[in-house]
């Protein structure tokens, strides 16, 4: 158990490309990071550097009190699962579980309790006598993830590990990896591309965006308020609508209509709006957003129309059911709008 | 298996196609095969004249010649002394190159040359390097004490045509092993570092294990290739001697047959021969195609 410290922790290559900037994060004892963002964006690279695969350029990682910058990835006291799972193909289940610890001269009888008990945990109890290739998708995930939890380390690193299942067992492994954390309480950082896994499994995520840390909050944080137009559009789905605004004092006018809002701010904006915000104008009111529907999606529980608004896609989500029209207005509250600058970053 | 049955109109069709590599094969292989297994049966008079049938005499006498026996010992020390060698030199140099980021390339390319040189040119090469009057070799292991002479002494004859057949094999080894490295996943290696195996433990534990199919491959291949494309470098280097110490099959059969003209015993000898090739290319098939470590 322990805390992990990112102190502006960058990573610059030989050719002079930088791939992680300025990175300062402080990851609690038992904390769920996870670290979220395009492919690209460097967070394969930020958990290598903290696995010890990658060498620190700049700033400091420090796993509880220990700066481990320069330690090898062994002595680091961390536990990795890999995105191919990286299972030993010539060792039996149980000899893949037991490598690690193995290696450290470790007492058999701890070995072989450590092991059935994971295999407990875990439900792999039947195969432990296999070998990887006979397992399905799945059962290697959970040798992986056992592998992970019999070093019994300071933190577990996730790099991608659902992004080789199908979906459905994605969702409930998915489901699986938050309980084992919660109940072994070990700190983990996890990397994903995928911002509905970010926003499930997190207890705080990461936004990052070339190299940089674009936004750190609970996921309800950064759902409800986004920093910047990058995360706006990231996170949630379907992504935030955005339109071309401007704003003089306390007027918005977007797309012929116009609004009044709380805060105040001069010049073109970029207004933001979830689709769940956005309901059909009642017939006869003014200062509705006109719109021209494109088609819908049904998707059972609700209905996503499509839209086009001033040459601007737009998408807005219907109770199922909910009658829509060629031509129709949409409303917001204004406090449900999100006001960006001509830089991209949230205003208020 | 995939269905590849390809569907021909005529019947003709597929034989037409098949002729060239049937010819070839009837002609410069099964047809000198079956005159060397005839020959086997015969035996000779001193003169030529006369040409008896004897069965499997020429057999029966080649298993009790000590010289022939002599010839089967060398062979083996030759081939795995020359597989050993040719083998674990080139999956360290491979190790090396796995490891290089920048000139990997240029380095495999430089690695390759040997492999098309000719066996007696190796063979003269290594014979030059070794020569006990002008080669620098014998002058440097002198300068320690040692006197090295092949032409005398049968241990050094041995470790040079060993020295100069392994080297011109270390290519292609090396080849394979690289492909082999390349082939495992980088990841195994993190996993493993991560599991707290130093350099070492990781390639004795993961590494190895996993290039043990490229390792059996190459295995067959070498002592294939030691026992029947050394010709050459045995030729140039020491033929044969001193005393027998490098005779190995392949060189006894042309001695035998072309120098010494029993032909009959020469043949017998291509057939034992022949009969190694086939099992090793049985256990080949069997063992590399099928069983994989893992």
């Amino acid at each position: 158990m322990a805390t992990l410290t990112l102190e502006s922790l960058g990573k610059t290559y030989d050719s002079g490309a930088s791939a992680v900037r300025d990175v300062n994060i402080n990851v609690a004892d038992g904390e769920f990071l996870v670290l979220v963002g395009p492919s690209g964006c460097g967070k394969s690279t930020l958990l290598r550097m903290i696995a010890g695969l990658e060498t620190v350029t700049d700033g400091t990682i420090r796993i509880g009190d220990r700066v481990v910058n320069k330690l090898e990835p062994a002595e680091r006291d961390i536990a990795m699962v890999f995105q191919n799972y990286a299972l030993y193909p010539h060792m039996s289940v149980r000899e893949n579980l037991s490598y690690g610890l193995r290696n450290r001269r470790m007492a058999k009888a701890e070995i072989n309790r450590r092991v059935d008990e994971a295999a407990k945990i875990l439900e792999i109890g039947d195969f432990l006598e296999r070998k990887p290739r006979a397992l399905s998708g799945g059962q290697r995930q959970r040798v992986a993830m056992g592998r992970a939890i019999v070093r019994e380390p300071s933190v577990f690193l996730f790099d991608e590990p659902l992004s080789n299942l199908d979906a459905k067992l994605r969702v409930s492994m998915r489901g699986e990896i938050r309980s084992l954390q919660k109940r072994l309480g070990t700190t983990s950082v996890y990397v994903t591309h995928d911002q509905l896994e970010a926003m499930t499994l997190a207890d705080r995520l990461v936004v990052l965006r070339a190299g940089k840390v674009e936004q750190i909050g609970t996921p309800l944080e950064v759902y409800q308020r986004p920093a910047s137009t990058f995360v706006a559009e990231f996170i949630g789905s379907p992504a935030m609508n955005l339109l071309d605004g401007v704003m003089q004092g306390h007027a918005l006018s977007i797309a012929g209509a116009s609004l009044t809002l709380p805060h105040s701010h001069q010049g073109p904006v970029r207004v933001g709006v979830r689709a769940e915000d956005l309901r059909a104008a009642p017939a006869g009111t003014t200062g509705g957003l006109p719109v021209h529907l494109r088609y819908v999606e049904e998707l059972g529980s609700q209905r996503l129309g499509h839209f086009d608004c001033a040459g601007e896609r737009l998408i807005a989500a219907f109770p199922s059911g909910q009658a829509l029209s060629d031509e129709m207005a949409l409303m917001a509250p204004p406090e449900a709008l999100h006001l960006f600058g001509a830089d991209g970053m949230r205003l208020a | 298996m995939q269905n590849k049955r390809a569907i021909f109109g005529a019947k003709g069709l597929p034989y037409l196609l098949l002729a060239p590599q049937l010819i070839i094969t009837a002609i410069f292989f099964l047809w000198p095969a079956g005159q060397a297994i005839w020959q086997s049966f015969l035996r000779e008079d001193a003169f030529g004249i006369k040409t008896t049938f004897v069965a499997l005499e020429n057999y029966r006498y080649l298993f009790h010649d000590p010289s022939y026996l002599n010839s089967l010992k060398v062979t083996v020390v030759f081939a795995l002394s020359t597989a050993a060698l040719s083998m674990g030199a080139a999956l360290i140099l491979a190790l090396a190159v796995d490891r290089m980021l920048r000139s990997a390339r240029l380095y495999s390319t430089l690695l390759i040359w040997p492999y098309a040189v000719a066996p007696a040119i190796a063979g003269v090469l290594w014979w030059f390097m070794f020569n006990p009057t002008i080669g620098i070799l014998p002058y440097l292991l002198e300068a320690v004490g040692y006197k090295w002479n092949h032409a005398l002494d049968r241990g050094n004859a041995m470790t040079l045509v060993v020295i100069a057949s392994a080297w011109k094999q270390i290519s292609y080894n090396f080849l394979f092993f690289v492909a082999g490295l390349q082939a495992i996943p980088g990841s195994l290696r993190e996993a493993a570092a991560i599991d707290g195996a130093g350099p070492v433990r990781r390639f004795w534990t993961i590494t190895l294990p996993l290039l043990s199919p490229t390792t059996f491959f190459l295995l067959v291949v070498t002592i294939v290739y030691t026992m029947f494309d050394t010709f050459g470098v045995i030729d140039a280097i020491t033929e044969g001697g001193p005393a027998q110490s490098t005779n190995i099959l392949v060189y006894k059969v042309y001695q035998d047959g072309f120098v010494g003209l029993n032909l009959g015993s020469s043949a017998a000898q291509s057939v034992v021969l022949m009969g190694i090739v086939i099992l090793l290319t049985v256990i080949q098939f069997r063992f590399v195609e099928r069983r994989v470590n893992y």
